[in-house]
């Protein structure tokens, strides 16, 4: 029922495309038929619009993860550059929807476990081009629990722990700027942010003692041998 | 299956507020790859009706689009730090493992590395002289451990009060001469038992076995102290004296008018001080003179104290 609203999109007519400040968010999601219709008169205005229709929630997705606006739009950002890069737009046999989710929640979730357990061996780079097909639902699963989990521990906060924690995260403030705003000591503020940080770890151990994605954990471990 | 799965469900399981069975439906449901499609097109309708941040795409897209227009620009220089840090983590790793081999191996061959450990097998005596100049007669089974590195060094007062560097270990028997350093320096004798002979220059045998302890003084002075401690305050040995470590931590004094018969295993001879009855005790490998109890028709009647020779020199 929308894409009558929404074939005009290859013409470049903005003001038709849902955007931001559409009344009706709910609009915008459909079937992808007119990001393919655009694909297949020129890529780039498809890469284009797939851009313009995903990068938000995208973000904000990843944002569930990381915690960090920059991270967040950084990967967001990766993940279309190495789409477009590497051509995978023309092999996507689902859609372009399910591939940049998945590809972003691997991404979001693979880099907060190495930022809170130490880097792992670099995946090779056809590892980063995973397919929807590849995902188990188990892993689907696990992202999900992972994200609740995040938003558990980050809400199970002390109060001014937790305001310290996003004000350094989500608004990349510097430990300076927030002692000063909010009138506490350097070691203070330090100390909430790696309390938080320690609790946000136990989620990574936890799983990695009950072996999570046998897959995935046998294609680290053949590169950390190798 | 498929029916109960829907989007009120789905939304539910994003928010966190689902049952396990229901976590349980939708894993199921997952399995199936065209659901996977409906999976996503929920998450993306639920993520912006929970939007959590609203970036501009249109700075980030041309970005990508100069990223786009320069190649190889990024990837080229990305390739080479992550490979050096690599290895040498790896190489990390191996002088970690080297250092830790070494602390290691250290910690458990302190001993060997710290003292210097002579020692007599069954029936083997054998003489040694130590950094100082004092000498020491091993009697069988016995050894000595004593510091590899300043024996005899001259220490502050203080320090050679507490612990002077003319230390031995004796586990077994040992007839000790002295040298009277310049310095006068004390030598301390220490045996198993907690029994330990201080003395500064001066010829006497010490037995630290597990049956026995017992020094025997022939001349000079010593002064026997016991590392625990003890209500037994220091004694002071004349010469002739012999003095044995009670089981109860007491000291038991006897004089004896020949004190060189304690040592007389030095020549290879041993004394009899009564006729052997029997009560002799059988032979075996921790007894360093085995006796036989034969007597020859021959021989004449032996007198007390008497001293004999072994009959096989050869094994000494």
């Amino acid at each position: 029922m929308n894409t009558t609203r929404i074939r005009p999109i290859p013409k470049q007519d903005a003001d038709l495309y849902p955007t931001p400040h559409s009344d009706r968010p709910a609009l915008v999601v459909d079937n992808e038929q007119f990001v393919r219709t655009a694909f297949a008169q020129s890529p780039d205005e498809g890469f284009k619009g797939l851009f313009r229709l995903y990068y938000k929630p995208l973000c904000s997705h990843t944002l569930r993860f990381v915690y960090r606006q920059d991270v967040a739009e950084d990967i967001v950002s990766e993940v279309f550059y190495q789409f477009w890069k590497s051509g995978g737009y023309a092999s996507i046999q689902n859609t372009y929807r399910a591939y940049l989710y998945a590809a972003v929640r691997h991404r979001a979730y693979n880099y907060l476990r190495d930022e809170l357990t130490g880097p792992r061996a670099p995946l090779p780079l056809d590892a980063v081009m995973l397919t929807t097909a590849d995902e188990s639902p188990q892993t689907i699963i696990e992202y999900d629990e992972t994200v609740q989990r995040i938003e558990k521990i980050i809400h199970e906060l002390p109060t001014q722990c937790q305001r310290v924690f996003l004000m350094s995260r989500f608004e990349c403030q510097k430990n300076q700027e927030i002692a000063e705003e909010l009138g506490l000591s350097l070691k203070t503020i330090e100390a909430h942010i790696s309390r938080a940080l320690r609790q946000l770890r136990q989620i990574f151990l936890f799983n990695l003692l009950f072996g999570f994605v046998a897959a995935q954990g046998m294609q680290a471990g053949a590169c950390l041998y190798l | 299956m498929e029916t109960v799965i829907n989007k009120t469900v789905l939304y539910a399981y994003f928010s966190g507020t689902v049952t396990p069975v229901q976590k349980k439906l939708i894993e199921t449901w997952l399995a199936e790859t065209e659901n996977r499609a409906q999976y996503y097109q929920w998450l993306h309708e639920w993520e912006l009706a929970h939007l959590q941040t609203a970036p501009d795409w249109q700075p980030a897209f041309s970005r990508i689009e100069t990223r786009l227009n320069t190649p190889f620009r990024v990837i080229q220089p990305d390739e080479e730090p992550t490979r050096t840090n690599w290895f040498w983590r790896r190489d990390y790793a191996w002088i970690v493992a080297a250092s830790l081999t070494l602390l290691l191996g250290g910690w458990l061959f302190v001993d060997v590395i710290r003292y210097e450990t002579v020692q007599t097998g069954f029936g083997e005596t054998r003489a040694l002289t130590l950094p100082d100049g004092s000498t020491v007669t091993l009697n069988a089974n016995s050894s000595v451990r004593f510091n590899r590195f300043g024996f005899g060094t001259q220490l502050p007062n203080y320090l050679s009060a507490i612990q002077p560097s003319r230390r031995v270990y004796l586990t077994g028997e040992a007839d000790f001469r002295v040298r009277h350093l310049p310095n006068h320096q004390h030598f301390v004798v220490l045996t198993p038992k907690g029994l330990n002979v201080t003395v500064l220059g001066t010829e006497f045998t010490v037995l630290g076995r597990a049956r026995k302890t017992q020094v025997a003084l022939r001349s000079g002075k010593v002064e026997l102290t016991l590392a625990q401690k003890s209500e037994q305050p220091p004694l002071t040995m004349q010469p002739g004296d012999v003095v044995v470590l009670e089981p109860t931590g007491q000291f038991a004094r006897r004089r004896i008018r020949n004190p060189e018969a304690v040592a007389a295993w030095k020549n290879h001879r041993f004394t009899l001080s009564k006729p052997l009855s029997a009560r002799l005790p059988p032979c075996s490998k921790k007894t360093t003179v085995c006796v036989s109890p034969l007597h020859h028709p021959n021989w004449p009647p032996a007198r007390f104290p008497a001293r004999f020779r072994p009959i096989t020199p050869t094994t000494y």
